[in-house]
């Protein structure tokens, strides 16, 4: 009778081929708990030569403290041998010839020969795995926000020392529990349903955006949050970090600014009223007394000697200077009120504004030197005014024994455009160069230069009207020049 | 018409030529023998005090108070006190200071009371009451 058919020594050849070339570490041990055969990969593993092992008990491989309850596990197999993972939840280490402990997962499989009942024992380091988790549970401990892992069924899986800052919970009272626990009872029904939408769709997102979001801590106290969810695969499937901020600060920072825009809107209204007074209740007495004066001169004027007709006209003078600081007044509040927005060629703007002052400039005789200028977004009447204004008081400022020289220029900088209206004229201290943008203040006497103090205040309102600025320089007897800026970003 | 020893000219710093017209009117109505001196500015006010030495009394008779207005076009009341502080104290000993002003802004009144070299912080308008009062508080009358 011939013996064993060559080709079952070839189907034996090729399988033990095949384990050998295994990059897992495979083990087969006997029921008595010997070593009967290790692949290659053993001895890259354990640092074992082959001939070493085989034939030792597999507790050699096992760290001194597991060593005692292994026998038990062992057996316990045999007596129900399937194809399992061994030691669900727990953590398995593996120790090697010169006694360093590394973490492993072990995949057991029963297998029946002639030589008897067997457990192949498939061996994975997972050192670079738990290396990477500690190195994740590590970010997650350091991020300054409250970070939650959570697994598919809603378990927390990880939380870091924030979450248990504002959740007022102790780490091992949250780990394992749902997550619903952190959430108020009214809303707490239907968060799983979201939980079950984000795990068909994950994306990283931030939760429930439009929404307003609530959390919960150990006392029950509630309190407003943002949450960003992060999807993320883990060895233990698809989980969900979600990264807490408390926004409770922020939300009373938007009430407060709520509240503070709506008093900004009362005082507004205040002042349109106070604008309204000025403009009826004040100037009805001032038209009275104008009104009583000039019945006083023209009936009474001869009763009087002269200082009593000096009196008189001083009372009008005094009257009209009122009404004029009381419109001046009026238009510096009304500013701006009511102005849209326009495109403006600052070139033809100025054209305009020499038409209107063609008689004060013909008369003092000056010349004006203009570069092109920009065209721009601004509120047309305003900016007009604040022309008007500047070349207006070069006018005014002139220097007698020189023919009057106006120059505009503009410069474009990176968030708006810098004018430039430069003089001749008497030019001005530095030392009153904040002074003079400030309403009703002036620098020479009435008597010399009439005027109501308010036009350079009224630039300066202009200028703020669209996000710039205004200053001056100036040296006295030389000229003065004010530059005021247009901001690009205007809106 | 009576004569305070030691007032022999009252000066009036005030750009407003109203201001200074009815103030001249109290002064004459207070009835007393002083010669009135209008600056209606700072500057004048100042050339005033600094020339003093150089002119003869008649021209520039020595005032006794002078009555000093905050809000002046150019230089102010404050820079006036600035410029004053500097003159010399045998003239400065002789000058009582009172800042006449239309201003109630309560910042005012504390600065003024923090400078020793004025005397008096009043309310327009001034009154012969004013007037007399500031008179009784700081020159002795002799009949």
């Amino acid at each position: 009778m011939s013996t064993t058919p060559p080709q079952y020594k070839h189907t034996e050849l090729t399988f033990q081929v095949m384990v050998d070339a295994s990059p897992n570490a495979l083990i087969l041990v006997n029921e008595k708990g010997k070593i009967a055969y290790t692949n290659a990969f053993v001895e890259k593993l354990f640092q074992y030569e082959r001939s070493e092992i085989i034939g030792q008990e597999i507790e050699i491989l096992i760290p001194a403290r597991f060593k005692s309850h292994h026998p038990g596990h062992f057996n316990s197999f045999f007596k129900n041998p399937k194809a399992r993972m061994m030691g669900v939840g727990r953590e398995l280490y593996a120790i090697k010839k010169d006694k360093t402990e590394f973490p492993v997962e072990i995949g057991l499989n029963p297998i029946v020969t002639v030589d008897g009942n067997l457990v192949l024992a498939s061996i994975i380091d997972i050192s670079e795995r738990k290396k990477a988790e500690e190195r994740f549970r590590l970010v997650v401990e350091s991020a300054s926000s409250a970070m939650i892992l959570v697994d598919k069924k809603g378990v927390i899986r990880l939380v870091n020392t924030q979450t248990e800052k504002l959740f007022r919970y102790r780490r091992e009272e949250l780990l394992g529990q749902k997550i619903e626990i952190l959430i108020p009872n009214e809303i707490r029904g239907n968060h799983p349903k979201y939980r079950k939408e984000f795990s068909k769709n994950p994306e990283v997102r931030s939760m429930g955006s439009g929404r307003d979001l609530y959390a919960i801590d150990r006392d029950a106290n509630k309190f407003p949050v943002e949450i960003g969810l992060n999807p993320i695969e883990t060895s233990d499937g698809h989980m969900v970090l979600a990264s807490i901020i408390d926004i409770t600060e922020r939300k009373k920072a938007e009430e407060n600014s709520r509240n503070y825009t709506k008093k900004l809107e009362n005082k507004n209204k205040e002042l349109e009223q106070f604008t309204y007074i000025a403009s009826h209740d004040l100037q009805e007495p001032l038209k009275s007394i104008t009104g009583l004066s000039e019945i006083l001169i023209e009936e009474y004027g001869d009763l009087l000697d002269q200082e009593g007709r000096d009196s008189l006209s001083f009372l009008n003078e005094s009257t009209e200077r009122m009404k004029e600081l009381i419109t001046a007044l009026l238009n510096y509040t009304r500013l701006g009120q009511k102005s849209k927005l326009e495109q403006i060629d600052c070139n033809e703007l100025i054209k305009a504004v020499k038409e209107d002052l063609a008689s004060s400039i013909s008369h003092a005789n000056t010349s004006f030197e203009i570069d092109t200028l920009p065209t721009l977004y601004g509120y047309p009447t305003e900016l007009r005014l604040l022309f008007q204004n500047l070349i207006n008081n070069a006018i005014k400022f002139r220097k007698k024994e020189r023919p009057s020289i106006v120059k505009i220029s503009a410069q474009k900088q990176s968030k708006a455009w810098q004018f430039k209206v430069e003089d001749n004229g008497i030019g001005m201290d530095m030392k009153f160069s904040g002074k003079i943008f400030t309403i009703f203040q002036q620098l020479n006497s009435k008597e010399e230069y009439s005027g109501s103090g308010i036009g350079l205040a009224h630039c300066k309102k202009i200028a703020e009207l669209h996000d710039g600025d205004i200053c001056v320089e100036s040296t006295p007897g030389e000229g003065s020049s004010f530059f005021f800026t247009i901001s690009t970003k205007i809106k | 018409m009576k004569k305070i020893t030691g007032l022999d000219c009252i000066i009036l710093v005030d750009d407003d030529k109203i201001t200074n017209f009815i103030n001249k009117k109290v002064i004459k109505r207070a009835d007393l023998d002083v010669a009135i001196k209008v600056n209606s500015s700072v500057t004048e006010a100042l050339n005033y005090l600094k020339g003093m030495s150089q002119h003869p009394i008649e021209e520039y008779p020595r005032p006794g108070i002078i009555f000093l207005d905050i809000n002046m076009p150019g230089m102010n009341g404050w820079d006036f006190i600035d410029e004053y502080k500097k003159l010399p104290e045998k003239q400065k000993k002789r000058i009582i200071i009172a800042m006449l002003t239309t201003s109630i802004n309560p910042d005012d009144e504390n600065a003024a009371n923090q400078i020793p070299e004025i005397n008096m912080y009043l309310k327009k308008p001034l009154t012969v009451e004013k007037l007399e009062s500031t008179i009784k508080d700081y020159f002795p009358i002799l009949n």
